[in-house]
């Protein structure tokens, strides 16, 4: 360790110490705040179960806001990428583009939720466009980088045939990036879900909206219930991406032969 | 093995009017300092089975990118039909579908089938819009099936590229630039990784193409003993220069014309090739 070293690592102590007192972050307040968990856990278990159906049905329609706010922000996204990758297209063209999803993704989706609930009103539907919204600006993102990585050769070599732009679109760039795709939707999809979790803290529809209400009445058991249902979905879904994943995008990408069924 | 019988009989070099593709005085450069080709020139007789032999990093790829319009000298011209090659020039791109041209790397989409992969080499000529549809006409399937057939890959249409072995990769990227119904055939270095067996297979293959089709075919290699055995004349390219050209008639060398280089020098170095 040289002193330039410890310097530097005093100086960052220092420097949490100062900020924590700034924000208040006092760790002996954290451990004095621990037996009420026991209360939340306690209040949990004395809740009745006639609303864990009520919680379930509110998190199918969680689910459905993640799904339309994925498919239709790829399905937007997809193009503005082919628009933005800078192997396809004159700066002319990818820069504007790019600046204009710059500027969808600096507002997180919970902003993008109460922009849509004043223009639409309060409900799942403000949700599903601030997804919408935020999936656009970041799919667009990750697939144009995905496309400017793709193996030059096939781009050269069929270029070389004199095919137009959106026919090596079509026979080269979107085969040879369909698998960063299709993983990127995974995740969208996965991080969606949690996302929407959280929209109806601003009315916009989803789980999020009885957890919030619970919360502001103090029903602390109630709003766990629900957020214990929000964990085991998401835990569900990412179970189910990880095996998509393996069995479609792990292959091919490494070139392995992709079975239909294990041998 | 082939016997060199040096006919010094400078009457015997073809001189043709029938050049499809003719280097004057070409030089390349990646940076403004060191040049990949240093003046060469080179002419391609109409249904010539052309090689262009050479060591690694002796300029050789950097000759068929040239062909194809994928670079441009940096002096010195070249002509492709009478027209410069040039992706930006108009009258080139019309006529870039003619040219086949298959790179070291093979350059297929590995996760588009057999099939698929053959069709791209249709693009050119197929209507714009419906192409993006993946919709072909049905001459043109039948067309491709033709030529997988041929390339002896029947059964296999459906296969992801990627889960093809070595040669039978080979036999695709050959059966797309076949499809294109091509005047020329560019190939860099395809046979360079495959064992013997399957090297010759892939240049019958090739040869076959050539006469039937009459084409115009230009391969790169860095095996001299498989240029020689197969093309109708041989460019030596070493240090960006084309030190020598032969001309090969069956098993026999009847023209021999050398740049640069001694003939003592050549015949060294071809020495030391033959032997590995």
């Amino acid at each position: 360790m040289t002193p330039k070293n410890n310097i530097i690592i005093g100086i960052i102590i220092a420097l949490l110490v100062v900020a924590s007192y700034n924000v208040d972050a006092n760790p002996v307040d954290f451990v004095e705040g621990l037996p009420n968990l026991g209360v939340v856990l306690e209040e949990m278990v004395s809740v009745e179960p006639k609303y864990i159906p009520t919680a379930l049905w509110a998190m199918f329609e969680t689910i459905q806001m993640a799904f339309i706010g994925t498919t239709v922000g790829v399905a937007i996204a997809l193009p503005l990428s082919m628009f933005a990758a800078r192997n396809l297209n004159s700066k002319y063209v990818y820069a504007p583009i790019r600046a204009l999803l710059a500027a969808i993704r600096t507002f997180p989706s919970i902003l993008w939720a109460i922009l849509f609930v004043i223009m639409v009103g309060l409900g799942p539907f403000a949700g599903v466009l601030a997804i919408i919204m935020y999936t656009i600006g970041f799919v667009a993102k990750l697939q144009y980088e995905a496309i400017e990585t793709i193996d030059s050769d096939p781009m050269d070599a069929v270029s070389s045939i004199g095919v137009s732009k959106w026919q090596l679109i079509r026979y080269v760039v979107i085969p040879e990036s369909a698998s960063h795709l299709l993983s990127q939707m995974l995740y969208m999809f996965d991080y969606n879900v949690r996302q929407t979790s959280i929209l109806g803290l601003v009315g916009a529809g989803g789980i999020g909206f009885y957890i919030i209400n619970y919360i502001k009445f103090f029903e602390y058991g109630k709003a766990a219930i629900f957020m214990v249902v929000v964990l085991v979905a998401v835990l569900v879904i990412d179970w189910v991406s990880v095996k998509i994943r393996d069995k479609y995008i792990i292959k091919s990408q490494h070139g392995m032969e992709v079975t239909a069924k294990s041998k | 093995m082939i016997q060199i019988q040096m006919t010094k009989n400078p009457s015997f070099s073809l001189i043709s009017t029938n050049k499809i593709i003719q280097m004057n005085d070409v030089w390349t450069s990646y940076d403004s300092k060191n040049f990949a080709l240093e003046g060469i020139n080179m002419s391609i007789d109409r249904g010539t089975n052309y090689a262009i032999a050479g060591q690694s990093g002796s300029g050789k790829s950097t000759l068929l990118k040239l062909m194809n319009g994928m670079m441009i000298p940096s002096k010195g011209t070249i002509k492709i039909d009478y027209v410069t090659p040039n992706m930006n020039n108009k009258k080139f791109k019309k006529m870039m579908h003619s040219i086949g041209y298959i790179p070291q790397s093979l350059g297929l989409v590995r996760n588009s089938t057999v099939l698929e992969n053959i069709l791209i080499g249709s693009l050119p000529r197929l209507n714009k819009i419906q192409s993006l549809f993946k919709k072909f006409p049905e001459p043109e399937i039948q067309e491709a099936k033709k030529i997988i057939s041929q390339v002896g890959l029947s059964g296999k249409e459906d296969r992801k590229a990627y889960m093809l072995s070595g040669g039978e990769k080979r036999r695709v990227a050959i059966a797309r630039a076949l499809m294109q119904k091509p005047t020329i055939l560019l190939a860099d270095e395809i046979v360079s990784e495959l064992d013997h067996v399957t090297a010759r297979e892939i240049m019958d293959l090739i040869a076959d193409a050539q006469k039937r089709m009459n084409l115009t075919a230009i391969m790169v290699h860095h095996d001299m003993q498989l240029a020689l055995e197969y093309a109708n004349r041989v460019a030596v390219i070493k240090e960006g220069q084309k030190i020598l050209e032969i001309g090969v008639e069956g098993e026999t060398i009847v023209d021999f014309q050398t740049g640069d280089m001694s003939t003592e020098e050549i015949m060294e170095m071809y020495a030391d090739d033959t032997q590995k």
